[in-house]
């Protein structure tokens, strides 16, 4: 979730403005609190009580918006591709998770109602309709064990090639994954002119 | 008396390493803290005439050469395997059966699913086939990771000439398949859930870890390795109940010269400088000895050793050895058989009788034991072991055995003393829905809460496994990395239970693997 703010908002736990606003700003408050969020999306929920990471970017870089004004940037979990498993979000529940973020935001920064001058709310739909990542996964795959090193993407295929002859792959979803780190395309730019120096045509 | 080994526990494992050691020359004395062993394989009556097995209800998990190199036969074991091996009614009035034979099952599976029915052999095959690779792993010693040695390497070599056995397509989907969450690895197989929450449940039974958890895949597997169970499992009872096997394990050892005391509670292990010497008893009196094998927990082990002998930074791993017990047992006598959704008669109902729906049910029973409640929709293993050997219970009557998860050892806001009924209600009243009636036949009940695992059964946390089977516990790991090979902290001490590889169940993994690493006289 991204917001504009008419001012910065004042944390209820330490106010004022200071360094400590600078950086990432963590609402994880106890272990139970984020398995609790998770909970709600193992079962097809999006969290009522969101786990959130926000920064405020417009605090190191003042030229992202207008004078006095910031931008609020909320990296919030969980929130499943599909509700119930197997529907689509609609605008409704968009606006009511977005609700439940500012809420939870408010809990911290008591203000920050007053403060909002816009705000825009992306689910994992939106996030595949605008950047093409399938199911919203920025990662383009779970980071999970059985997705790692020799089975990213797929087991058998990690070599950043495919069973098409002359189609690599070079994104997150391949070996080391997924963050902007650039180390697939990296990688994988290598391996690819390893393979054509040596002259050989197949690259299998 | 003279003795060469003191064996702390006459649970299985206890009662194996002791037979093998005796076996290979030495004088062997065990020491049972109850008045009779067999731990967790104990029968349990809950009426009179009524005999249900304490905690485990099944047995097929045994290896194969520890009934052959003890001769269990011969002293009274007698398996009873059944041809249907899993039993999953529905609350629709539906049910689900896994048979033995495959070809039988995937056929019923056609009215519930022909898209699944048609993926089960395949599965089926792949389960095996993994399943046969961890035999491999579970036969082996933990290698030495610090210092390999000759014999670890060629350890390593035959692992690594069993994994290619499996040919590059399975060897890959066994790397694969280890860390995964089981509801992934059932889940990408198979759509409807009745199928999926059947198949899942093995794999976190005994657990503190849902379907979600990583690696429960590797659990499921772990559970298939060393028998025919493939898919659903096995479901192989003793003839005179679990008991009964603990018994011929104890006429084996007996018969081979192992000196069995009950009613010996080790309130001591003592040392000297990191040596082993010997154990006190809670009764004062002093067994020395300069090797002592413990078939109890690694946490239970290590709380008899002297503190100042084991140093912080050991107290300190110890602590963290996970052993969260989320299990209760709950024993019914029954005045008649329960008429389950589904079951058509007997046949059905003599196996494992599995009350998990799906996968959001079994996760959702195993949320509870992250927030410290009962579940109150837990998911349930019975059996009906009356069914299959009718000394058990008197004539027309039954005996019904019911794992429940979950139930948290560790409880929030409340303790067991108050909970205790409420396990039991909660199990006959979820079984209601699937046996209607049920709760009519209910003659006596027996509930065996987490906390009497752990103060009757010695099992710290409560946890039937001693340890979480999980991918930081499992292999090298188990229980803690450095102390995997049987050799436990001390000099002279020996970890042969479940907390140490390949883990629990009624297995006698880890008592076998012990007592072959400790007449090896390696490290």
């Amino acid at each position: 979730m991204n917001l504009a703010l008419d001012g910065l908002p004042e944390l209820a736990c330490k106010p004022g403005v200071g360094e400590w606003l600078r950086g990432a700003i963590s609402f994880s408050p106890s272990l139970d609190y984020m398995e609790r969020a998770y909970d709600d999306a193992k079962y097809g929920k999006f969290s009522s009580k969101p786990y959130i990471d926000c920064i405020m970017p417009t605090l190191v870089d003042p030229t992202m918006a207008p004078p006095g004004k910031h931008i609020m940037s909320c990296f919030v979990q969980y929130a499943p591709y599909k509700l119930d498993h197997d529907r689509e979000w609609n605008d409704a529940e968009r606006e009511a998770f977005g609700e439940n973020v500012i809420d939870t935001l408010e809990e911290r920064f008591p203000d920050i109602r007053s403060k909002i001058l816009h705000k825009m709310f992306v689910t994992p739909k939106d996030i595949e309709d605008w950047t093409g990542l399938t199911e919203g996964n920025i990662f383009q795959g779970e980071l999970s064990l059985e997705q790692l090193f020799f089975n990213r993407p797929v087991p058998g295929w990690a070599r950043y090639r495919t069973p098409v002859k002359d189609l690599w792959m070079c994104g997150s979803a391949t070996h080391p994954g997924g963050g902007i780190m650039g180390a697939p395309g990296r990688i994988s730019a290598l391996e690819y002119i390893k393979a054509h120096r040596r002259g050989r045509r197949k690259v299998a | 008396m003279s003795r060469d080994v003191i064996v702390i526990g006459g649970g299985h494992n206890g009662l194996i390493v002791a037979a093998y050691l005796a076996k290979g020359g030495r004088k062997v004395t065990l020491l049972e803290r109850s008045g009779e062993v067999g731990g967790i394989l104990r029968n349990s009556e809950v009426a009179p005439g009524f005999t249900a097995p304490g905690i485990a209800h099944t047995v097929g998990r045994l290896r194969e050469s520890v009934v052959r190199d003890l001769k269990l036969a011969k002293h009274g074991y007698e398996p009873i395997v059944p041809d249907v091996r899993l039993f999953a009614p529905q609350s629709d009035g539906s049910a689900v059966t896994f048979w033995a034979d495959v070809g039988r099952t995937a056929n019923e599976l056609k009215a519930r699913d022909e898209k699944d029915a048609a993926r089960y052999e395949d599965f089926d095959k792949k389960v095996r086939a993994l399943a046969s690779f961890l035999a491999h792993i579970n036969a082996a010693t933990p290698p030495n990771v610090k210092t390999p040695s000759l014999a670890d390497a060629f350890a390593g070599l035959k692992l690594g000439k069993a994994f290619r056995g499996l040919g590059a397509k399975t060897g890959r989907e066994a790397i694969r398949a280890l860390p995964m969450a089981v509801a992934d690895f059932v889940g990408e197989v198979f759509d409807d859930e009745a199928i999926r929450g059947a198949l899942i449940s093995r794999a976190v039974l005994y657990s503190a870890t849902g379907p979600w958890g990583a690696g429960t895949a590797s659990v499921l597997l772990t559970d298939s390795a060393g028998n025919d169970g493939g898919a659903p499992g096995q479901s192989t009872f003793a003839r005179g109940g679990t008991g009964a096997l603990a018994k011929a394990l104890a006429a084996a050892a007996e018969s081979l010269g192992v000196t069995i005391r009950t009613n010996a509670d080790v309130a001591e292990i003592r040392s000297v400088d990191g040596r082993v010497q010997g154990v006190t008893l809670a009764s004062g009196e002093r067994l020395d000895s300069s090797m002592v094998v413990s078939a109890a927990d690694p946490k239970r082990t290590l709380g008899l050793c002297d503190p100042v002998q084991l140093g912080p930074e050991m107290i300190w791993r110890a602590g963290n050895i996970r052993q969260p017990g989320a299990t209760a047992k709950v024993n019914l006598a029954l005045s008649g058989l329960p008429a389950f959704n589904g079951a058509e008669g007997e046949d059905r109902l003599k196996g494992r009788i599995v009350i998990a729906t799906g996968i959001d049910h079994v996760e959702r029973a195993h949320d509870a034991v992250k927030y410290g409640v009962i579940a109150e929709e837990p998911w349930l293993e019975a059996t009906i072991p009356s069914l299959v050997d009718d000394s058990l219970a008197p004539e027309g009557k039954h005996v019904m055995s019911v794992l429940f998860q979950s139930a948290p050892r560790k409880l929030r806001g409340t303790d067991w003393a108050t909970e205790r009924d409420r396990v039991g209600d909660i199990a006959v009243k979820t079984l209601e829905r699937y046996a209607p009636g049920l709760g009519e036949l209910v003659e006596a009940r027996q509930v065996i809460t987490p906390e009497d695992m752990e103060n009757d059964y010695g099992l710290s946390g409560g946890h039937v496994y001693h340890a979480e089977p999980g991918l930081d516990q499992f292999f090298v790991w188990r229980p803690l990395n450095g102390h995997a090979r049987y050799s436990f902290v001390l000099e002279g001490l020996y970890l042969a239970g479940s907390g140490a590889h390949p883990g629990g169940g009624i297995t006698g993994g880890p008592g076998s693997n012990a007592a072959r690493q400790i007449l090896s006289g390696k490290r």
